[in-house]
């Protein structure tokens, strides 16, 4: 006698397949921000008045140790302004803005040779401060 | 003909994935708001190349020094609350930008916490920024 075989139908389950593909944006979204220079350690200057940098697709950060970075990646001084010339490369004005993230108390012979660069490579220059709210009369 | 009951009975939602929705929902609004936009001031400092050249017209501007904890507008020292006003009276009758222009000359200890207080102060009174740095040479010794 012939036992006929029990074909089972096996399916993936695809009841998670939603919850599965936000995991992975949320993950992706994530490793994307890693990228950046969010983890550096610097502290903003503070002014009175502050405005919206807008977008940029070039950031310059000057940390607490005095050690400079463009988006994220240590660089030397004296690759600065190519590095920056590179990346604003065929923007037209307006498009050129350079985020400038400058530690408040990095001195002078440190930061100016930074302006002066990004100024030469024809970089609109947007220093990132903090703004301060007047404190309250009693 | 029997007559069917209409079933009454309460239909629950699933709650097994409850945790897993809301632990998802904690997660994207905490990336969410990790992304806050970047505010700040936009700064439109001339390049060096073009100081240089209007040496003439660079010992007629206004020239601002700064050093750790003090600024001086031609020499003399001005206390940060009548830098403003000082400044503003030296460019009062000064309508066109290139006469508007103030040399910003640092000392090496500057801070750019005090850096960014005077040249907004600067911006604030009319002026145009021009930085000042100190050329680095180098001097070849013959052998």
């Amino acid at each position: 006698m012939k036992i006929a075989r029990k074909t089972m139908k096996v399916e993936v389950p695809s009841m998670a397949m939603g919850d599965i593909a936000f995991n992975l944006l949320v993950f992706f979204v994530i490793l994307a921000r890693a990228q950046d220079d969010s983890a550096l350690q610097w502290t903003p200057a503070k002014t009175e008045r502050v405005e919206s940098a807008g977008q940029s697709k070039v950031s310059i950060v000057l940390d607490k140790d005095e050690k400079l970075y463009v988006n994220g990646q240590p660089i030397g001084q004296s690759q600065l302004e190519g590095m920056v010339e590179k990346l604003l490369e065929g923007l037209p004005a307006g498009q050129r803005t350079v985020l400038l993230k400058i530690h408040n108390q990095a001195q002078a012979n440190r930061f100016e040779p930074i302006l002066e660069a990004v100024s030469k490579s024809g970089g609109e220059l947007v220093h990132i401060l903090e703004e301060q709210r007047p404190a309250a009369k009693p | 003909m029997p007559i069917r009951r209409k079933n009454n009975l309460l239909v629950e939602p699933p709650s097994a994935a409850t945790g897993d929705i809301a632990f998802n929902l904690i997660v994207f609004f905490l990336v969410c708001a990790s992304v806050q936009p970047d505010s700040g001031r936009k700064q439109n400092i001339p390049s060096s190349e073009t100081v240089d050249s209007k040496q003439e017209q660079k010992d007629e501007n206004i020239e601002v020094s700064l050093s750790r904890t003090t600024v001086s507008i031609n020499g003399d020292p001005v206390k940060q609350d009548q830098f403003v006003p000082r400044l503003k009276a030296k460019l009062a009758g000064k309508p066109r930008p290139e006469d508007r222009v103030v040399v910003v000359k640092s000392k090496p200890e500057t801070p750019y916490q005090f850096w960014i207080a005077v040249t907004t102060g600067i911006e604030e009174a009319g002026g145009v920024v021009t930085l000042q740095l100190e050329e680095e040479r180098t001097v070849t010794v013959p052998d």
